[in-house]
């Protein structure tokens, strides 16, 4: 959903409209795109870990086709180390990190999940997911959202919030980059982020903007809220401004003035009520 | 296999104590869909009788019935004599019966209880989910709706329509609602589609293009009802195969 630098809920929110008395101070807009500037690069540290994995990942894949053999599960084990170093580095954001290959990438596995999650004392354990296409269990992760986006513009992406019921089983978002060997992708390197956790971050930042204020995602999903009726997990009003809503922040230069500008990586909005 | 290997973690899980009041059927259909899932495989030999009735902390003598009946439906044979005992018989036809003697393990009143539990599951997920769903969410459910008029097998079908239902929890953004539609899902699953004959697949599968349909409407009444309506015509088919199957 989030090849950066065109963020698909931009258009849909329209851009703010000067007489909008939201606007006519200029500190709640600075405000707000210093609160969505910190939680993006917080994010985008994890990020770029997951990225630095999805790499030595495709380095794995090279090196071994270039020797010849047929790649298999256990050229990745590797990576394992890189995985925990991440959960140990962002132990309370970040709940699962590893790969996943697309189907036929391997000799020895039709399919492969190589997942790890932290539990409360940073204990990292593997994901044991059924993968025979044949159970009735079978999980096909190449239907999610951080598999596709990934494979569909060969950017990082972030997914969610979506209900993750395979490795977190919360409202989690996911942090994907995609693995390629010979021009060819063949899998995402990822992280899980709860929800929860995002929320934490972000709501004192919200609830300091003194007024009705949201973060809401590319897709309209509403992330953390200061509004009883718009809780986290609600659908943004498809007409925001219409429901009173002013874009305050969000990726992408946008004129008129009273919008900053985030960083590109995260496509989300953060918008309040003026008569908050 | 020996009874060696049940003194392990799956038979810690497996053997886990009853409720109280826990009946011969309750034990019968443990040890059944142990047989179903393959976690008691053909030809493995069950601890002796005592000790099995004090894992499930039941009685000798319901333990006793709890084997009848499974002896009843092909399930398990006793041999006599000093290599004799309990042996598991997993049937070579393999799910249809098995599925069946796992609804004849349950009574009408629990088939009954479940359905109502699952209507309030799906009607609750589906109603927010007609609030809450966006696009994505829609082109999801409409894809997995496809898939079950794509699958040719009871497996295929059962996988499809699980991932349906856990897909409209997930629309409805709810981690509680979709882990109680896995939940519910996993125990009962395989009944869903027992009862389906050959040439009502189709409107089955209509039938979640329906629900689905109310979902993408952002009707969120309809879609309660939808789902709450799909799910008892299910629990309907299954209490009328499980009345015509009589007692065990």
């Amino acid at each position: 959903m989030t090849s950066p630098g065109q963020p698909p809920g931009a258009a849909r929110l329209g851009h703010p409209v000067l007489a909008d008395p939201v606007l006519a101070d200029p500190l709640l807009a600075a405000r707000a795109t210093s609160l969505l500037t910190g939680i993006t690069q917080r994010i985008g540290q994890v990020l770029a870990r997951v990225t630095d994995i999805g790499a030595a990942a495709e380095s794995i894949a090279a090196a071994t086709q270039a020797a010849g053999p047929p790649l298999r599960r256990d050229d990745f084990s590797p990576l394992r180390r890189r995985v925990a170093e991440l959960l140990r580095a962002h132990a309370g954001l970040a709940a699962g990190a590893g790969i996943v290959l697309a189907p036929g990438t391997l000799a020895d596995a039709p399919r492969c999940i190589e997942w790890w999650w932290a539990d409360q004392q940073a204990q990292v354990s593997q994901l044991h997911v059924d993968l025979d296409p044949e159970s009735a269990e079978f999980y096909d992760y190449t239907t999610t959202e951080w598999y596709r986006e990934p494979e569909r513009t060969g950017q990082p992406s972030v997914a969610g919030p979506y209900v993750d019921f395979i490795c977190t089983r919360q409202y989690t978002f996911t942090l994907a980059a995609p693995i390629r060997c010979a021009g060819r992708f063949i899998g995402v390197a990822g992280a899980d982020i709860l929800a929860a956790q995002v929320e934490r971050l972000v709501l004192p930042g919200l609830a300091g903007l003194g007024r009705t204020a949201v973060l809401a995602s590319g897709h309209g999903r509403v992330i953390a809220s200061t509004s009883a009726t718009l809780p986290p997990g609600a659908a943004l009003p498809r007409r925001p401004r219409a429901a009173g809503f002013v874009p305050l922040a969000g990726p992408g230069p946008r004129p008129p003035a009273g919008w900053g500008q985030a960083p590109d990586l995260l496509p989300w909005t953060l918008l309040a009520v003026p008569a908050g | 296999m020996g009874s060696s290997a049940l003194a392990t973690v799956r038979a810690r899980t497996l053997f886990a104590p009853l409720d109280a009041g826990g009946r011969a059927e309750t034990v019968a259909r443990r040890l059944t869909q142990a047989i179903t899932l393959g976690l008691l495989l053909d030809g493995e030999r069950l601890p002796p009788e005592s000790q099995l009735a004090g894992q499930f902390g039941v009685s000798p003598v319901t333990l006793r019935e709890a084997l009848a009946m499974l002896r009843d439906l092909g399930l398990v044979e006793t041999r006599r004599g000093r290599a004799g005992g309990s042996f598991i018989r997993a049937p070579d036809d393999p799910q249809a019966a098995q599925v069946e003697a796992v609804l004849r393990l349950l009574s009408v009143h629990e088939l009954r209880d479940i359905g109502d539990h699952r209507a309030a599951v799906a009607g609750a997920a589906a109603k927010l989910a007609a609030q809450r769903a966006l696009d994505g969410d829609i082109a999801t459910l409409r894809e997995h709706a496809g898939r079950l008029h794509a699958a040719r097998s009871v497996t295929e079908r059962r996988r499809a329509d699980a991932r349906i239902h856990v897909e409209i929890a997930a629309a409805a953004q709810s981690p509680r609602l979709t882990r109680e539609e896995m939940s519910l899902w996993s125990e009962v699953g395989d009944l869903v589609w027992l009862p389906v004959a050959d040439d009502q697949v189709a409107e089955v599968a209509a039938e979640h293009d329906r629900l689905v349909d109310t979902i993408a409407r952002q009707d969120p009444e309809q879609a309660r009802q939808a789902a709450e309506r799909h799910v008892q015509a299910e629990t309907g088919r299954l209490l009328d195969l499980r009345l015509r199957m009589g007692t065990v």
